[in-house]
Parts: structure tokens; C-alpha cells; sequence
């Protein structure tokens, strides 16, 4: 469809706010916003945004659009696990809208008819880099959170097995490193998610931490997390206790006051199972094995429990030794991991289809991102769709709609023809290049005869 | 086999030149990389002109820097070449997109912040603030030591565009290296730097109106000038 007419009404009907649209793809969005705004009153919202703000509600009618995940549940559920630059992008739009896309559906639909009484699912999210599988898991941990279940999130495990300051030697067992830096951190976040379980969880066996410190049976679990946060040194096997005790209890009690459902979301679960950039004393590399975290979390991965689910994303960008090419659950994850968490859902998470990247291109407009001032005017010849609409086209103004493909009006005004029949089927040439005689032979090329025949046959009139 | 005889009736030239240490001839016309074709009617005579020239004339080889892309700016190059240091382009490029992209974003913030009546007057556009915070910055009048019977007077005196143009990056520059926190990203400090400049304010307009008030307080040194 053209654009370039579209556009243009744009220009006249819409305000201030729409500056001039240049998009590659087929429009449907921008026609529906031409409806809109020729109609009485302005209401472009319904075409990128949604007013629905429950994800349990999301279906396929809201793919594509925005919604608002309201401020209170983003400082609650997300106080460390969503990525920078979106932290920076909700600070600055002054607001918190996530994209409602396939993948995300997905999860939230198996969540949504799984058999709790069984062992929980295994998704993993893959894709490209910059794909969205983050935001993906971070919708369906929204889903979650709504329904009131409790979120285990791990926003990066990548963190956990590099960069890390002090590596002390496990307090409980010989061969295992403490990670209290990161242990402690993760448990004040754990915290500020799942408050209101802390009271009603409690502890099913006696922990000794010290000679003089533990935690006896029958505890709430706010107890075992404050000994974490308090005391530097126990807080990774605080980790692993808090793991055990939700592992215990996710499906067991059915009464009203007991029963919850557990989400374990991961983020970069291939660093459970890579090589970690941790040194020990005597210099030689660290095994993840060794580290109390990751062994700690490779148990939760496993399918031994009931009452909930495990959701998690790969993740190259912070990985360690792996190419960059590499995206694949199989590439990522290596021989180990892979076995390790079969049998899993693979959810492929695509780069943005056309009409998500016109919602994105809507939402922008509409936060007042997008500045600069394209050539106003003239359309950039690098977006013409077709030849006929180039701005060299003929001086008498013919737009070759009946035979489009058997003349070329090159750079000089010259005709460009064929004589032989074979070579005039019609392919695309370059956009913005005014054709000349090499792209009038290249576009016919398909074999050796057209090549031939392009050779001996090209003419100018 | 038109076109070939074509080819061969054109005035040779080389195919390979070197230019890299060599000086032009003054005729060689400067690259024009922009995509806009203006149709013929629109042009005056001076230009049509300059349109014939450009069809015989040699043009002298690109910089790897110009590009036909709507989002070059010639001022904004120019200061990214002023930035550069050990020519490490691609360093002082990505500090230039990082400050641009703060200002956009504190812009952006204060926006949505601000209640609806206010909303017309917040500028958000980095390349407006970037021009503008620039145009502030330049300083009017100079002061050049001239010589006279012995000692030397500071004596105020024009400047020509490109001197202020350069005087006035060259501050913006300096400032950010020197004058603030040892800690900060030259991004934040440039960004800090040309929002300030945009209102007025900041250590870089200092500069510039200190710089006049010297030029006012020594304007009876001004006959010294002979140029």
C-alpha cells in the first residue's frame, strides 16, 4: 500500500505530536490511526495502548500493544530484575509499558492450564540478542504476581559467577565458596517481593548456622531471611535453606492459609551449567559446581517438586566463553545443561514483526522520544517503495503501471530496453538508486540464458 | 555497445590518485554528499552556474567521515573532531551519541513531569539544544596582544565566525575535562555542560562574559588595532 499517501494525510489531520511518518511495512496501524483521528474525536490510544492492565486478561486481540504495569507493583516485583536500559526508559517516559507479544501469551497461557499437583514446567525463552526475552519472562512474572503466587526471581545468574569480590571459603562445607556479597543482596530483594509470605511460611527443621546461632524448626521464613541479610557470612547457605524450605512446601499444604504457588524465574540459566570467570586462592579456575549459589539453584532447577512452575530465559550478552552467534537452547546451555533440564519447553522469542514495530514506532511518538527532523517535505528517497515513484522518474511524468517492467528511464534520461522477450520479467531494483544499465541487466539475471541474453540484447534508445 | 563507445570517447582520468600528502589545485570543488535534488526552475543563475561547474569540474576525494545520511550535521562533526584525542573517532563519537542521548532523556523526563500548560516550553530536542547551548557560548568581541612601544596591550578585536565557532567548542571542552569531578563520564559533564549553556548559565558563559567585560575594560587600547 502507498505510504507516501497515507503520510501525507497524516500531516493534515493529525496534531503536532505525529511527525512525519516514514515506515517501511504494510500500514495497518497507521491506517487505523487515519480512521481514528478522521472521526470526531482523537483517540489514537486504542491502536498502540491497551487499557487492559490484567495480564491474566491479555489474549491475542492485545498482541502488539502497550500496557501500564502499575508503580506500586513495579518497586515491589521489580526491585532488581528488569534491565537497565528499561529502569532508564521508565524513569524517563515516567511510566512502566510493556509490549503484550507472542512468546509472553504463550507462557502465560501453559501457566494458566497447568496441573499444579504435578512436577512444575520448564520453559526456556531463546532467541537473538536484544529479542525481548527478558521483558517476556518479566511479563509472565507480572502474570504471576497478580495471581499471588511467590516470585523466586534471579534477574541475572551471569552476576553470580563472575566479578565477584570476596569468594570465602563455605562455612558448612569444605569444598564450596560463599558468595555473601550477592547472597545477601538477592535475599533483601527476595524480601521486598514475597512480604507478605514471610509471616505465614514456616520452617519444617532446625538450621545451625554458628555455635551460638539457629533457626529452629517452626520459624517464619521472615526469621531465616533476616539471618541472611543480618549475618554476611551464613547469608549463601541462608540461600539454599530458603530454596529447600519453598522446594518443601510449594504444593503441600491445601489449606486456605498454607497453600501457595511458586515461580522460579531465571534469567541467563546458562550460567548454571558454564564456566565461571572466579578464581580460588591457589589460582586455578572456579567450577560453578563449587559455588554454593549455583548448586544451591541447579537443585531448584530440577523437576522434584510440586506446585509451580520454572520459567527462565537464556541469555548470551553476559555470558561467559561462548560466541556470539551462539543463541540456540543446544549452544548455550552445553551438553551438561541440556540434559540437566529435560525434558523443557522451548519458547522462541522472534525480533519485532512489522506491526509491533509500528506500535513501537506510535509509542515513541507518543512519549515525544523521536526528535529529529526528518526532511520535511520530500519523503527520504532511501524508503521509496517502487521505482515509479522515484524522484528522477520520466520528464513526461509516465508511471510504467501497465508494463512495468519493460522500459528503465536511467540516470541520463536514457530508455533502457530489451529485445528479447526473456528478459523483461520484473524484479525490484535498489531503493533510492536511480536505475541505470548495470541494475536493468542485474535485475534480469536468473540463469545463464537471461545473462546471456542481457549480454547481447541490452539496448539504449 | 553504445555505452562502451561512450566510455572510451571520455577524457581520461586516473583511476587512481595520490591524495593523501599531496595539496589540491585550487580548482578542485569540495564534496557535496547531500541527496536533495533541487529541480532546475528553482535554481538562480549563480547556482545553475555552479551546477555546470560541477559536471566538468574534479571534486577531491571524501572524507570518511561525510555521509549523504539525514542525521550528519556539520557542527556536531566538528566538535566530535575537536573531542577526539590520538584520533580516536570512535571513542569521541560514542561520548557524542551518549551526551545527546542525556540530554534527550533529562529533556524527555522534565516533559512528563511538568503539568500541561508548561509542556510547549521544554525543548527536547538535542540538536536544538546542542545548537543553541553552542550560539551562547560564543563570545562577541576578542582580545589579541599587539605590541606597542615595548609592552604588550590586550586589545579587543572582531572575530571571525569560525574563530568563535572554535572558541566557544573549545571552552565547552576544557571546562568538562578540567573544572569538574574526577569521577564523572565526560557524557554527563558535556550534558550538564549544554543544558546550563542553554539557559544561560553555567561556567562556560561565564567564561565568555568575563571575556567581554575585559574586552569593555580595555576598549581605549582599541585604536591599537591596525587590521
Amino acid at each position: 500500500m502507498n505510504l507516501h499517501k497515507l503520510s501525507s494525510r497524516l500531516r493534515h489531520t493529525v496534531t503536532q505530536k505525529f511527525r512525519h511518518l516514514h515506515t517501511q511495512g504494510s500500514g495497518r496501524q497507521l491506517e487505523a490511526v487515519v480512521a481514528e483521528t478522521s472521526s470526531a474525536d482523537l483517540n489514537p490510544l486504542s491502536v498502540f495502548r491497551t487499557s487492559e492492565q490484567d495480564p491474566a486478561c491479555h489474549s491475542e486481540r492485545h498482541a502488539g500493544q502497550y500496557y501500564t504495569i502499575p508503580p506500586a507493583h513495579i518497586q515491589k516485583l521489580f526491585p532488581h530484575g528488569l534491565p537497565q536500559r528499561f529502569q532508564l526508559q521508565i524513569k524517563t517516559f515516567n511510566e512502566g509499558c510493556v509490549m503484550v507479544r507472542p512468546p509472553a501469551l504463550e507462557l502465560i497461557s501453559y501457566l494458566k492450564r497447568a496441573d499444579y499437583s504435578n512436577p512444575p514446567l520448564r520453559c526456556i525463552l531463546y532467541g537473538d540478542t536484544g529479542s525481548g526475552k527478558t521483558l517476556s519472562l518479566c511479563h509472565a512474572l507480572h502474570y504471576c504476581y497478580t495471581q499471588g503466587w511467590l516470585i523466586l526471581h534471579i534477574p541475572d545468574a551471569h552476576l553470580w559467577v563472575k566479578n565477584c569480590k570476596e569468594l570465602l571459603p563455605s562455612s558448612s562445607r569444605p569444598s564450596r565458596f560463599d558468595q555473601p556479597i550477592q547472597a545477601s543482596q538477592w535475599l533483601k530483594n527476595f524480601k521486598i517481593t514475597n512480604e507478605r509470605f514471610l509471616s505465614k511460611i514456616k520452617t519444617t527443621q532446625r538450621y545451625v548456622w554458628t555455635k551460638r546461632e539457629s533457626t529452629e524448626k517452626g520459624q517464619p521464613l521472615g526469621e531465616l531471611v533476616d539471618q541472611g541479610v543480618n549475618r554476611m557470612k551464613s547469608s549463601s547457605d541462608v540461600v539454599g535453606a530458603v530454596m529447600r524450605e519453598l522446594r518443601l512446601q510449594a504444593g503441600g499444604a491445601t489449606d486456605g492459609e498454607g497453600a501457595f504457588k511458586l515461580a522460579v524465574a531465571v534469567d541467563g540459566v546458562n550460567a548454571l551449567w558454564g564456566k565461571t570467570s572466579l578464581k580460588k586462592e591457589d589460582k586455578t579456575m572456579c567450577e560453578p559446581e563449587e559455588l554454593t549459589l549455583i548448586h544451591n539453584l541447579r537443585k531448584m532447577m530440577k523437576n522434584d517438586w510440586s506446585g509451580g512452575a520454572i520459567l527462565t530465559a537464556l541469555s548470551q550478552t553476559g555470558s561467559l566463553f561462548k560466541p556470539r552467534s551462539a543463541y540456540l537452547p543446544n549452544e548455550l546451555l552445553g551438553e551438561e545443561g541440556f540434559d540437566q533440564m529435560e525434558p523443557f519447553v522451548p519458547v522462541s522469542v522472534p525480533i519485532y514483526s512489522e506491526k509491533e514495530f509500528e506500535s513501537c514506532y506510535l509509542y515513541y511518538l507518543d512519549r515525544n522520544w523521536l526528535q529529529h527532523q526528518h526532511n520535511s517535505g520530500e519523503s527520504d528517497p532511501d524508503l521509496d517503495v517502487a521505482p515509479s515513484s522515484s524522484s528522477l522518474a520520466s520528464t513526461e511524468g509516465e508511471e510504467d503501471s501497465e508494463d512495468p517492467g519493460s522500459e528503465w528511464i536511467g540516470r541520463n534520461g536514457e530508455v533502457w530496453f530489451s529485445t528479447n522477450a526473456e528478459t523483461t520479467p520484473f524484479l525490484q531494483p535498489a531503493r533510492g538508486v536511480t536505475p541505470g544499465p548495470t541494475r536493468y541487466a542485474i535485475a534480469r539475471v536468473q540463469n545463464m540464458d537471461s545473462v546471456f541474453n542481457g549480454f547481447c540484447f541490452l539496448r539504449s534508445r | 555497445m553504445a555505452a562502451s563507445v561512450r566510455y572510451l570517447l571520455k577524457p581520461w582520468t586516473p583511476s587512481v590518485c595520490f591524495v593523501r600528502w599531496s595539496r589540491y589545485n585550487p580548482y578542485y570543488l569540495d564534496p557535496d554528499p547531500s541527496k536533495d535534488a533541487v529541480p532546475e526552475s528553482e535554481l538562480s543563475v549563480e547556482e545553475k552556474e555552479l551546477q555546470e561547474l560541477k559536471t566538468v569540474s574534479p571534486i577531491k576525494a571524501a572524507l570518511s567521515s561525510d555521509t549523504s545520511s539525514a542525521f550528519s550535521d556539520p557542527l556536531i562533526s566538528k566538535f566530535i573532531n575537536m573531542m577526539m584525542q590520538d584520533g580516536n573517532k570512535i571513542l569521541a563519537r560514542g561520548i557524542m551519541t551518549q551526551t545527546l542521548e542525556t540530554i534527550k532523556r533529562r529533556q524527555v523526563e522534565k516533559y512528563h513531569k511538568s503539568p500541561a500548560a508548561k509542556r510547549d516550553e521544554v525543548e527536547c530536542n538535542p540538536y536544538a539544544i546542542f545548537h543553541q547551548a553552542l550560539e551562547n557560548c560564543k563570545p562577541i568581541i576578542g582580545l589579541a596582544s599587539v605590541q606597542k612601544g615595548g609592552k604588550f596591550y590586550q586589545v579587543p578585536v572582531p572575530l571571525t565566525d569560525n574563530r568563535r565557532r572554535f572558541l566557544a567548542m573549545k571552552w565547552l571542552i576544557t571546562e568538562c575535562r578540567d573544572n569538574k569531578h574526577r569521577r564523572t563520564h565526560m557524557y554527563e559533564k558535556l550534558s550538564q555542560e549544554l543544558l546550563a549553556a542553554f539557559t544561560n548559565e553555567g561556567n562556560v558563559v561565564k567564561r565568555k562574559h568575563d571575556l567581554h567585560k575585559m574586552a569593555e575594560a580595555n576598549r581605549a587600547y582599541a585604536h591599537y588595532r591596525w587590521w
